[in-house]
């Protein structure tokens, strides 16, 4: 990746993309050490239900008693999986159509590029309650809705980059020394686009977290007992006379991690706008 | 500029064809396929095979699927299998209720988000500007289903000024009813689709205020107000409206979730209760007006554009 660390360094230079950075770091760490830190989502303790937040509760119990706290560190892995793996998936597919299509051009182009706009053309929510009521409530299929959804993203983006390279000399020097196809787009011309990439997969980090709690809300996210800050809310919207937190604190955690990762898109594509404009400018001078 | 309609009418056929056979393909692809789904698991070979025949399950499939799409053209989208109503009439029923919806929303998201734009392109890099983006950036990420659940708390729960459960009432029929139903999840939807809306109306006018015939102007003698309001609105809300067109997908999404919130007994609502149902032919029914509904908003937005905005050529 072209200036990785410079990248790295810019960004904790701003506030914001910091206190994101610390948020999603100390929220993968617990959900990665969930077992080994002894938080239990599923032990009952029903003379404890819905406990306000205590000492030994600090989130609360939910009406069957269990440890709020727990599930939503739990809740966090479903999420942090799901959408990992949706943003995957549309990775893995998204970014090798945007390279073809861009690359070959003609008829590849024409029909990769139509595939996307029909997949552009339908609200991401419908195409994946429409999946849904095909494939049955899980976790896999809630993970391919999402992804699935994710593809255009990267095949536009990706394209719009090989387009943009394919004039610049180094490319253009691959072909003439006789460099294959495949050389020339995995090897030269993918290696320069991982930015954009990045740039990419945290902006669909953050909708794709939200598409899969939506889903889970909705009640045809993944299914119960696996806990899901969607589920999360969708039940303690039942409660809210009797336990308002356990509502809001699942919320709270879904918000700050999709915010949380807006931000750092957000930082993430000033930064890199301004880095290309400086070599816009170096180029300038050169020439 | 018919050519150009038209075109775009033609680009959409490949799209809707498309949609179609997935939304027609839905059905099949259950496990069971139709008749597992009406009959249930426990039917015998018999009740099978003349159900097979009555519905024409025994004709080749494409024949089965322009038979089915010639009727949902017609808007025969077949029967409720829960309540054994025609869908047609059962969307006709909701359908007030989510358009009501989504015109309040759209009005609050206007009136917050063009006033919020304002503010902080005029001003960029001062607290004010930051603080704006920071708040655009707020009701995009916090989830509509969380902000719902919040004023909820807060307006029926804890100050009992509103209703938590929101029925549909028709505005005509009785305006601060229907206004006491409406109010919350109108406003929930709206704050989300405002920030959407904020964001790109804020570039737009930066982009708009540093062009030269706002120097011009200004040279001119031109207050900086009258050349706000009459000059650079005006060509700031033009790429806006492409916008409105993205917006729609958002909405939609937004629309779904806001009635689940609010128990509004809207479309998308009947949607996800139809699927958590097996009601197929109503979830195809829903998803299929839902979007013929996206895809009109959007060709109206894309024509309007050209019809406002000579600059654009319509080949």
């Amino acid at each position: 990746m072209r200036g990785g660390a410079r990248i790295l360094r810019e960004l904790v230079r701003r506030k914001g993309a910091l206190l994101s950075l610390a948020f999603l770091a100390v929220l993968v760490l617990l959900a990665v050490f969930a077992v080994a830190l002894g938080f239990d989502p599923v032990k009952q303790n029903i003379l404890h239900s819905l406990e306000a937040p205590s000492r030994a509760y600090w989130f609360g119990t939910d009406e069957l008693g269990r440890d709020i706290l727990s599930r939503v560190v739990y809740g966090a892995r479903t999420s942090l999986m799901t959408a990992g793996g949706a943003v995957v998936l549309a990775g893995v597919i998204g970014v090798p159509m945007g390279l073809v299509a861009g690359f070959f051009g003609g008829w590849r182009d024409a029909v990769l590029m139509r595939a996307v706009d029909v997949l552009l053309a339908l609200p991401a929510i419908l195409f994946a309650l429409a999946l849904i009521a095909v494939f049955g409530r899980s976790q896999g299929a809630a993970m391919l809705a999402v992804g699935i959804t994710g593809i255009p993203g990267f095949a536009r983006i990706v394209r719009a980059q090989v387009l943009s390279l394919r004039q610049r000399d180094f490319v253009v020097a691959v072909e003439a020394f006789g460099g294959s196809s495949g050389y020339s787009m995995f090897r030269t011309i993918l290696p320069n686009s991982w930015n954009q990439i990045l740039v990419q997969v945290v902006v669909l980090c953050s909708i794709a977290i939200l598409l899969e709690a939506a889903l889970a809300f909705l009640g045809v996210g993944v299914p119960p007992p696996t806990p899901s800050w969607g589920e999360m809310l969708r039940t303690g919207k039942s409660y809210l006379h009797e336990a308002p937190y356990y509502a809001i604190l699942p919320g709270l955690a879904l918000t700050l991690t999709i915010l949380s990762f807006d931000t750092i898109g957000r930082s993430l594509t000033a930064i890199l706008e301004n880095e290309d404009a400086a070599v816009t400018r170096a180029e300038g001078v050169a020439s | 500029m018919t050519a150009y309609v038209l075109r775009r009418l033609a680009q959409l056929v490949p799209v809707l064809f498309i949609a179609s056979i997935g939304i027609f393909a839905m059905i099949y692809a259950v496990p069971g396929g139709p008749v597992g789904i009406m009959l249930g698991e426990n039917a015998n070979q018999a009740e099978i095979d003349a159900l097979v025949h009555d519905l024409g399950l025994d004709r080749p499939i494409a024949i089965q699927y322009f038979d089915w799409l010639g009727s949902a053209v017609t808007g025969d989208f077949g029967v409720s299998l829960h309540s054994r109503e025609p869908v047609i009439k059962l969307i006709g029923e909701r359908l007030p209720a989510t358009l009501q919806l989504a015109a309040v929303a759209t009005l609050i998201a206007v009136l917050l988000g063009i006033p919020v734009a304002l503010a902080s392109a005029l001003h960029p890099g001062s607290w004010l500007d930051r603080m704006l983006s920071g708040w655009s950036a707020l009701a995009l990420g916090v989830p509509t289903f969380w902000l719902g659940i919040l004023l909820i708390l807060l307006f029926a729960v804890e100050l009992r000024w509103l209703p938590s459960a929101s029925r549909y009432v028709p505005l005509w029929e009785d305006p601060l009813e229907a206004l006491r139903h409406l109010i919350m999840p109108a406003a929930t939807l709206g704050v989300y689709v405002s920030g959407v809306l904020a964001r790109f109306l804020r570039a737009s006018l930066v982009s708009q205020l540093g062009a030269d015939y706002v120097r011009t102007a200004r040279s001119k003698g031109l207050s900086r107000g009258r050349i706000v309001r009459v000059h650079v609105m005006r060509n700031a809300l033009l790429p806006f409206i492409t916008v409105i067109g993205l917006m729609m997908a958002t909405f939609i999404g937004g629309a779904v979730v806001t009635e689940a919130v609010f128990t509004y007994p809207g479309l998308g609502r009947m949607l996800i209760q139809a699927i958590s149902t097996r009601d197929y032919p109503l979830i195809q029914g829903c998803i299929i007006v839902m979007l013929v509904i996206y895809v009109a908003i959007n060709l109206t937005v894309d024509v309007l554009y050209a019809y406002v905005d000579p600059r654009i050529e319509y080949s």
